[in-house]
């Protein structure tokens, strides 16, 4: 079992639906975004192209900041998740300056004091910055609470209104992003690194 | 479940309707001891299919904004203007109503139309004719400059919708023009964005942008073209005279069964009719005559083409009036105007009219259609402009000439409400037109009453920008009154009119504003009383607003207790109607605008709630047993339309539809003629039969010291309205490069010696803004572009932008800038440009 995720290039419209359900989700404060997407453009007008690239943790199956985190809080689940314990984190950012994709947030000691507006927190602020630690590092989660809930999607995979992000068993052959993987080609966001990611981007 | 079952749940889930746009997904909130924790999509809606875009996410910023109006509040600092801080103290209902109704009511009694109205919730367009019960003829505010006063009314006289898309499931080559539907903007983004990308990925649909600016959808086109703002137009007419005259490709069977191409058209462009019964006329080719439209005779032998003598008049088939009228429009004309080659133009003819299969039939649900799967689709990029209308009308014929319209694969009309596509037989065998499909149209007289002018656009929606022009020069049009008050209701007339200035001298005139609202924005800044209304995630609505694909009502219900001291503004206007003392006249009209049946008819002397409008509402539409009760258990009454629904709907009835636009040239003389009897002088040369270009464009013949076109843009995450005070979207834009600045081509600036970040100084004629320089090769060389989302300046603390520039202050707001078909402004404008600031 290992949970990944397809990424269509073709189908997204860069519309940030993911970013915001994300947030939503989440609770993810003030200048907290897991996952985002990039408008990269290349060319010279008129011969210019423009694509829209999700990006968010790439739960590697190697991962560097799993290797590198002195406190064990960064650990890899059976099903492929790579998590963070938050009671076990200490701050100190090695795993920050480990991920070659600069995907890992740090959140400074107060941040999840201070809402969109100020330090009174709306009602949704107040519930769901809770949620959150602060002096620790945070990342995408691959939406664990809802896997172990049951549900099949990661928010922004439910939201995604061109169903460009499919979420599934890398593991299984059969399953629709093994089968998109192979159909289309699906290539990982390699670095120097033999990371192996769970993120597979199809152009 | 019954409301007050539903809310007292301590972890719920409540299906209820989106309003962060103007249309309608259906929505699921999640509500955790009674806090709204999460907004999706309603998985179980055939229309976006659990999918929701970044905004309607948003809405829980929306929903919590600690800026919210949450009691009446009552201005204390009697001065005004921008930036002023009106020092606002919260009043109890009482007070506010009675207020409110004391001023308004002396109004009514004096003059009606000293009150200025603007009302334009567009979930809410039952209450739009509050100020015309009230005795107000006015709309201050602008909704066809945001959308298409040439783009509706033109769709409902092709086939009685009130808008129009591209067969999502059918099409094969898609060019679309100066539109975000299935990327950005437009009829339910969120399943329109699913519908595009199933067509473009898994079917292999081809896709063509057409627009001065790479916007996602040409991003992810197969080809963008990019085109002078304005000049689309002359890019379709090039394809259609290729078609026409060169590649000689036309739906010839189509024309003849279904439209009225055959009706033989007189050397003034006016019908020939039989002296005798005065029915229109066609030529028999097999007994070389002309004949009765409605004679016995074989579809075929119904001339399309060539010139012949009736009673000693020459008269031609109107498709060959359309062919002569375009003779000159070819590739190489079009091409100096448009800047797209001459050989791209007819490469893309070639493709497009290939790619339409004309003669091809499809079977759906065992019945057979004609398979036209290539079509235009286009939006207010379009035909925005001044001559707008023949901007549309040339999109539909691109159209009309291959035979896509409402059949599978091509252009299809998409209704307003419930009602879909309203077909009603007209003359000559033809569809009725309906180009009214929001509202009636306003009368003619000879003297304008409102300061719109609707009485002059017989055709038009609403030209609300007219509004500030014609009352800071009253005498120009002879106007004998001044407004005194205005009432605004979910409307930012300060923002969304143009020429700003002139805009701020009206609110400056104002002895009384109202506003009902749950934010304050640039307009209600201005306001005396503000009125808080419910949110939508705390309202009862049924709603139906131009949904492709689907039909039937949407049920938006409180998915919490309202958090504050609002009422529903239906509720609040009814009040203020009957304490002014004009119940009758809006009990009358909300009969008319809520579909209500006869055996549910308002008493015209009782107050009716927004719960038991609803109830009647629910009952006239859907019988007896389908009242509100059946939408709290059953949630939405949305289905997937019919293929006999969403096809040759005029057709089925026997109907011919409109490839020469006789109708609009009817329309046109008649108001010249009312006119000339009025002692008017007014310009009603754009209504014309076909679609030509006309070298007297305003907009390409302004003084060449503004030597850049300059135009306004919105992608998914500020798609119409409630975009940028909400602190997700502000984040999420603030991210994207194309949000940051003014956009402006590479070479330009460098020509130009203009850098990414310097503050520009922006001059059309009619006004000048400030903005950051944002060099970029996304835009044609000769344009600016400036994203809508930089252009708030409200005392809101979200989405405040280092330097807003607000576009809408570089427009005109008078006549020669309006469209005399349809009333559009013109949306584009010229500019010149300097760096004030490195």
């Amino acid at each position: 079992m290992r949970y990944g995720m397809v990424i269509d290039l073709k189908r997204c419209v860069g519309c940030q639906a993911c970013t915001v359900a994300c947030k939503s989700e989440n609770g993810n404060g003030p200048g907290i975004m897991y996952t985002k997407v990039l408008d990269q453009v290349s060319g010279e007008y008129p011969n210019v192209r423009k694509n829209f690239v999700p990006v968010l943790c790439n739960h590697c199956k190697n991962a560097p900041c799993q290797r590198v985190c002195p406190t064990g809080a960064t650990y890899k689940r059976e099903d492929g998740l790579v998590l963070v314990d938050h009671d076990k984190c200490m701050g100190c950012r090695a795993c920050y300056v480990a991920c070659p994709y600069n995907n890992r947030i740090y959140l400074k000691r107060g941040k999840i004091k201070v809402g969109y507006y100020g330090k009174e927190m709306t009602p949704y602020e107040e519930v769901k910055y809770a949620e959150h630690q602060d002096g620790i590092v945070e990342k995408c989660k691959f939406c664990s609470h809802r896997i172990d809930e049951g549900l099949t999607e990661t928010s922004c995979v439910q939201t995604c209104p061109a169903d460009a992000r499919i979420f599934g068993d890398l593991d299984d052959s059969e399953s629709k992003v093994s089968r998109l993987i192979r159909s289309r080609g699906g290539r990982q966001p390699l670095c120097e690194d033999d990371t192996d990611p769970s993120i597979y981007y199809l152009d | 479940m019954k409301q007050s079952e539903m809310v007292a749940q301590k972890d719920y889930w409540a299906k209820s309707a989106c309003k962060m746009c103007i249309h309608t997904c259906a929505i699921r909130a999640h509500v955790v001891d009674g806090v709204v924790v999460k907004i999706e999509g309603d998985p179980d809606n055939p229309g976006n299919r659990g999918k929701l875009c970044p905004k309607g996410q948003a809405g829980i910023n929306r929903l919590y904004d600690p800026h919210r109006v949450k009691t009446p509040l009552k201005r204390t600092n009697p001065e005004k203007g921008v930036g002023v801080d009106p020092k606002w103290v919260p009043i109890s209902w009482e007070e506010a109503l009675s207020t409110t109704a004391e001023k308004l009511k002396a109004i009514r009694e004096d003059d009606p139309r000293k009150l200025l109205v603007s009302i334009n919730d567009f979930h809410r367009i039952h209450i739009w004719g509050w100020g015309s019960a009230f005795g107000s003829p006015h709309y201050f505010s602008t909704v066809g400059q945001y959308c298409g006063a040439a783009y509706h009314p033109t769709n409902g006289i092709l086939d009685g919708a009130f808008a129009a898309i591209n067969d999502y499931d059918h099409c094969k080559y898609w060019i679309q023009i100066g539109a975000g539907d299935g990327f950005s903007a437009h009829l339910h983004l969120a399943s329109s964005i699913k519908r595009m990308a199933d067509a473009r990925v898994d079917r292999g649909m081809k896709l063509v942008v057409v627009e001065p600016r790479m916007s996602a959808g040409a991003a992810k086109a197969d080809e963008w073209i990019a085109t002078r703002p304005g000049t689309d137009r002359a890019f379709v007419l090039g394809m259609v005279y290729t078609m026409l005259y060169e590649l000689n490709v036309y739906d010839a069977g189509f024309m003849r069964k279904h439209t009225n191409g055959i009706h033989l058209i007189q050397k003034d462009g006016n019908l020939l009719r039989n002296p005798e019964n005065n029915k229109a006329m066609v030529w028999d080719t097999a007994t070389d005559q002309a004949r009765d439209f409605d004679a016995e005779m074989d579809v075929q032998d119904m001339a399309l083409e060539g010139s012949y003598q009736v009673n000693g008049k020459e008269c031609r088939p109107a498709f060959q009036v359309i062919k002569d009228s375009l003779v000159d429009h070819t590739p190489e004309r079009m091409s100096e105007i448009c800047s797209v080659s001459a050989e791209t133009i007819r490469r893309i003819a070639k493709e497009y009219s290939d790619a339409a299969c004309i003669g091809s039939n499809i079977t759906l649900d065992g019945k057979e259609y004609p398979y036209r799967p290539a079509a235009v689709n286009y939006y207010r990029g379009a035909i925005g402009h001044v001559d707008g209308g023949l901007d549309a009308l040339a999109m539909k014929l691109v159209n009309l000439v291959v035979g896509n319209i409402d059949v599978p694969g091509g252009h299809l009309g998409v209704g307003l409400n419930h009602q879909q596509l309203i077909i009603e037989e007209g003359e000559d065998g033809m569809m009725k037109p309906q180009p009214h499909l929001l509202h009636p149209p306003g009368n003619f007289s000879a003297k304008p009453d409102s300061f719109q002018m609707i009485e002059w656009y017989p055709i038009g929606i609403d030209p609300g920008h007219l509004c500030s022009s014609n009352i800071m020069d009253p005498e120009h049009f002879g106007y004998d009154y001044q407004p005194e008050a205005l009432i605004i209701e979910h409307s930012n007339p300060m923002w969304n009119l143009s020429q700003t200035p002139k805009v701020k001298e009206v609110f400056k005139k104002l002895k009384f504003i109202v506003a009902i609202d749950i934010v304050l924005n640039e307009s209600s800044d201005w306001a005396d009383i503000v009125l808080p209304d419910l949110s939508y995630l705390e309202s009862d609505l049924l709603i139906c607003i131009e949904s492709p694909m689907v039909t039937g009502y949407f049920y938006r219900r409180p998915v919490i207790k309202p958090l504050y001291d609002g009422r529903d503004a239906t509720d609040i206007l009814s009040d203020l109607a009957e304490r002014i003392g004009f119940l009758p006249n809006w009990n009358g009209l909300l009969n008319f605008t809520c579909f209500l049946a006869p055996e549910y008819h308002l008493e015209p002397d009782k107050v009716y709630s927004n719960l038991e409008l609803t109830d009647r509402m629910a009952k006239s539409i859907y019988g007896p047993d389908q009242g509100l009760e059946w939408f709290q258990e059953h949630g939405h009454a949305t289905r997937l339309m019919r293929p006999d629904e969403l096809y040759m709907s005029a057709a089925q009835k026997g109907l011919r539809i409109p490839i020469y636009f006789n109708f609009i040239k009817e329309v046109g003389e008649d108001l010249d003629k009312k006119m000339k009897a009025a002692g008017r002088e007014w310009d009603t040369s754009s209504y014309l039969p076909v679609p030509v270009w006309r070298d007297s464009h305003p907009l390409h013949n302004v003084d060449p010291e503004y030597d850049m076109y300059a135009f306004a843009f919105k992608e998914a995450q500020s798609n119409f309205s409630e975009s940028t005070t909400m602190p997700w979207i502000e984040e999420v834009i603030s991210c994207q490069p194309i949000h940051l600045g003014v956009m402006i081509n590479g070479k330009t600036a460098q020509a130009k010696g203009i850098k990414t970040g310097d503050v520009l100084k922006i001059e059309s004629p009619f006004g000048e803004v400030k903005g950051l320089a944002r060099v970029t090769e996304e835009v044609h060389p000769e344009c600016i572009a400036i994203s809508n989302t930089i252009s708030r300046w409200s005392r809101h603390p979200v989405g405040k932008q280092r330097i807003s520039t607000h576009f809408n202050q570089l427009l005109p707001s008078d006549v020669k800038w309006t469209d005399g078909m349809t009333g559009h402004l013109e949306t584009a404008t010229r500019v010149k440009l300097s760096v004030i600031a490195e």
